[in-house]
């Protein structure tokens, strides 16, 4: 089966009619499509996936609703025609399927999938087929069980990791969905029919032994424990019930939550810096007062220079003054011994008797020194003023404010820098968030959050309850089995039946087993096929596979390799999907990778690059410029790459898909 | 002769306006915080105030305003007054003062820490 043509019209970013030809040449089977994030790498998966099966997937691969695939824009211009046209050949027919939604009449602006009127049509060799033939027709080629093997994005590829994570929840979804793939749920779906059967048999018996007194006891206690049965399996039902539920709606807030992480995010963010920013002015404020009471006090600091000269200059006057009391306090000593001389006529040092002359001189130099006595005076006076006009100088001098007082607005110009900055992230913060309930989003994660205590709980419940209903089950078994081997038993009707079934049942197991052994066999085979042509570690011998269909890298000596590089585990994952892919088609198809080499390096891009377009009629690569350089990674497969398109935008609603050359 | 001090002290009508302007935007924490600062700062700037212009109003009173008596030396100690009594000389140093500083508070230019480091040159003049 190749693919020869999509045409888009209204599709999701696509506006107006786009057309993609499909490379179809034997040689020439690579088509890389290059397009930066947000172009609509994944709506043109979606085209296909839409067109094939009338379902598009968002994140986490969720549905998304028919109302929103329509290209807003051309809903804003009043068209409200969305299409998907995709040609195909297959079996040497030439097929044109033709998907197509219509706004109803009566709806104004379409707001739910209900709004839109959506019609199929097939045609093979320009037949037209009837409408009950075009899905089984679509599904024999490529069927739509098998489509998240060849339409296939990155964040499946992630998901496929998780199987190689023992027990991990996401694990046990995908075993279920691989399981489902491979055809295991029909043998399944056997086992429980044939158990149905065995069980109704098994009552009948029971109630065409019941007139027997030898079998009163144990139909009693069958009776006792059927009834518990049917309750524990009623409580597990609703238990499970309960369970998907809160998966449901955890799955549904955790993508809702996730839509809003950024804004989220802002609000956290916008919470602390106005937490911060009230901080910051407090402190400001703290600053401010501390600042003000110095304040009060500065004026001292402002008069201290002119203060302490003026305190210089009666210091100086103090010390001039000083000396002259000193001075005068000598004159008048010496003034005191020459009066005392004069009177005694003694030499007070020698003890003789003045002579006249000596008498003289004294009496002149103590006239002399009492005129100078009399023109001097008043200076102990000046000298007691100006020493408490220095007192009075010093009290206004003992502070010194002016360095704390800078030192202040220092710290408070440093924290008013700090301010605005807040303010003015505040600000952007509170932009990016506008329009936003950001109340709502804290209310989600916290129901979010109680839902995933809830979902714990119920899991335990649903395990313990499992483990009861098997000991009652085991216990009905053995009282079935002394039923039947009563001979009594040998001669009623439904014993044979209960034969029958039990024989089913347990064919039915033993098939279960057997076909996901060989299933897993197969898996692992081309898996470790495809592996061994991807990796580029020679050392490694091959994949082994798990219960749960994750695999495990095996070097030479048959060796579990424990620590692998994410490298090697989305290379481990790509081939898986290979090896699920060729196991469940049995014509190698068209596969479809969105952004599949995240994590790889080149050697790694160059192996797969060379491998998956000689496992596939057709290799269709979605990348971004971030995952793959076109002109050097894609070198080594240009000769296979029959077709190259981008992805432009042309406006924030709008992208444009044309033919380029590498 | 002995000078009679006044009880009250006051400021001239416009000056008034502005030192409430002052305290209002946070300058000072008191206004007669800033009143003192006001006759320091015009005493510092070696000011021989003129009198007051226009009408004056009593505002505090002197033990308010100066409960130790240290305006009053610091005053006494940098200018001779004469026979004016010191409080009115005080005045018209704080009307000086509240005007200039409500100048530097328009230009956006009050900054107690800068004048005060101004002063320290301003002594050398």
């Amino acid at each position: 089966m190749k693919l020869i043509s999509l045409s888009m019209r209204n599709f999701m970013p696509f506006r107006g009619e786009q057309k993609v030809v499909f490379p179809t040449k034997p040689g020439q089977n690579v088509m890389v499509v290059l397009g930066n994030n947000m172009r609509g790498k994944t709506s043109l998966l979606n085209a296909l996936r839409w067109g094939f099966y009338g379902i598009a997937k968002g994140r986490h691969l969720r549905d998304i609703p028919l109302h929103l695939l329509h290209n807003t824009d051309a809903g804003l211009d009043g068209d409200w025609e969305m299409e998907i046209a995709i040609q195909f050949e297959a079996e040497g027919f030439l097929y044109d399927l033709r998907r197509r939604a219509i706004k109803k009449k009566l709806v104004t602006i379409p707001g739910k999938p209900d709004d839109f009127e959506v019609t199929l049509q097939l045609q093979r060799d320009g037949m037209a087929m009837t409408g009950e033939q075009i899905e089984p027709e679509i599904n024999r080629f490529i069927p739509k069980q098998v489509s998240r093997f060849f339409l296939f994005d990155g964040e499946l590829l992630q998901e496929y990791e998780s199987l190689l994570i023992e027990g991990s929840d996401q694990g046990k979804h995908i075993k279920e969905a691989i399981e489902q793939v491979l055809g295991v749920p029909a043998l399944i779906n056997g086992r429980t029919e044939s158990g149905t059967l065995l069980k109704k048999a098994r009552k009948q018996l029971s109630s065409e032994l019941s007139h027997l007194k030898v079998a009163e006891k144990d139909l009693e206690k069958q009776r006792e424990y059927q009834v518990k049965s049917d309750a524990y399996e009623n409580d597990l039902q609703k238990l499970r019930d309960t369970l998907k539920k809160t998966k449901d709606d955890r799955a549904l807030l955790d993508d809702q939550i996730e839509e809003c992480e950024s804004v989220y995010d802002a609000k956290q963010k916008l919470d602390e810096f106005e937490r911060q920013r009230d901080r910051i002015i407090k402190e400001i404020e703290r600053l401010n007062i501390d600042k003000l009471e110095l304040v009060s006090n500065a004026w001292r600091d402002l008069l201290r220079p002119k203060i302490l000269a003026r305190r210089e200059k009666l210091a100086a006057e103090q010390r001039r003054l000083m000396n002259q009391i000193q001075h005068r306090t000598s004159i008048e000593n010496e003034a005191h011994q020459l009066r005392k001389i004069l009177e005694l006529s003694i030499c007070p040092t020698c003890g003789q008797t003045v002579s006249q002359t000596r008498h003289d001189e004294v009496n002149s130099r103590l006239g002399a020194l009492e005129i100078e006595l009399q023109a001097k005076g008043g200076e102990q006076d000046s000298f007691s003023s100006i020493s408490a006009e220095i007192d009075k100088l010093n009290k206004i001098t003992t502070q010194e404010v002016g360095e704390r007082i800078r030192d202040k607005d220092n710290q408070i110009n440093r924290f008013e820098v700090e301010l605005t900055k807040l303010e003015n992230d505040i600000e952007k913060l509170r932009d990016e968030i506008k329009g936003h309930d950001t109340a709502e989003i804290t209310r989600k994660r916290f129901i979010r959050d109680s839902l995933i205590k809830e979902q714990a709980k119920i899991e335990t419940e649903v395990s313990t309850t499992q483990k009861q209903l098997e000991t009652i089950k085991q216990e009905l078994d053995i009282i079935a089995r002394k039923l039947s081997n009563l001979p009594q038993a040998r001669t009623a009707r439904s014993s044979v039946l209960v034969d029958t079934y039990e024989g089913i049942e347990k064919a039915f197991s033993e098939s279960i087993d057997s076909l996901r052994k060989n299933l897993r066999e197969q898996v692992e085979e081309r898996a470790t096929e495809a592996f061994r042509m991807m990796t580029t570690q020679k050392a490694y011998s091959g994949l082994k596979i798990n219960k749960n269909y994750g695999l495990s890298i095996i070097d030479e000596a048959d060796r579990v390799i424990q620590v692998r590089s994410a490298g090697a585990e989305q290379v481990v994952a790509l081939s898986l999907i290979d090896g699920l892919s060729r196991t469940g088609r049995s014509n190698g198809g068209p596969v479809v990778m969105d952004t599949p080499f995240g994590r790889l390096d080149l050697q790694h891009r160059d192996n797969i690059l060379r491998y998956l377009p000689t496992t596939t009629s057709q290799l269709i690569l979605l990348v971004h410029d971030g995952e793959i350089s076109p002109k050097t990674d894609l070198a080594p497969i240009a000769d296979r790459i029959g077709m190259t398109y981008i992805i432009n935008e042309s406006g924030p609603r709008h992208s444009v898909i044309e033919r380029t050359a590498l | 002769m002995i000078i009679q001090e006044p009880n009250q002290i006051g400021i001239g009508e416009v000056a008034h306006v502005k030192l409430k302007k002052l305290h209002e935007d946070r300058h000072f924490a008191e206004m007669r915080d800033a009143y003192r600062f006001a006759i320091a700062l015009a005493l510092a700037h070696g000011v021989v105030p003129k009198d007051i212009t226009g009408s004056r109003q009593n505002i505090y009173s002197v033990a308010t305003v100066d409960p130790d008596q240290s305006l009053y030396t610091a005053i006494k100690a940098l200018i001779n007054t004469g026979d004016t009594p010191v409080y009115r000389w005080a005045e018209r140093l704080a009307d000086w003062g509240v005007i200039e500083m409500s100048k530097r508070a328009d230009e956006g230019t009050l900054d107690i820490g800068q004048i005060l480091k101004e002063s320290e040159t301003l002594s050398l003049e």
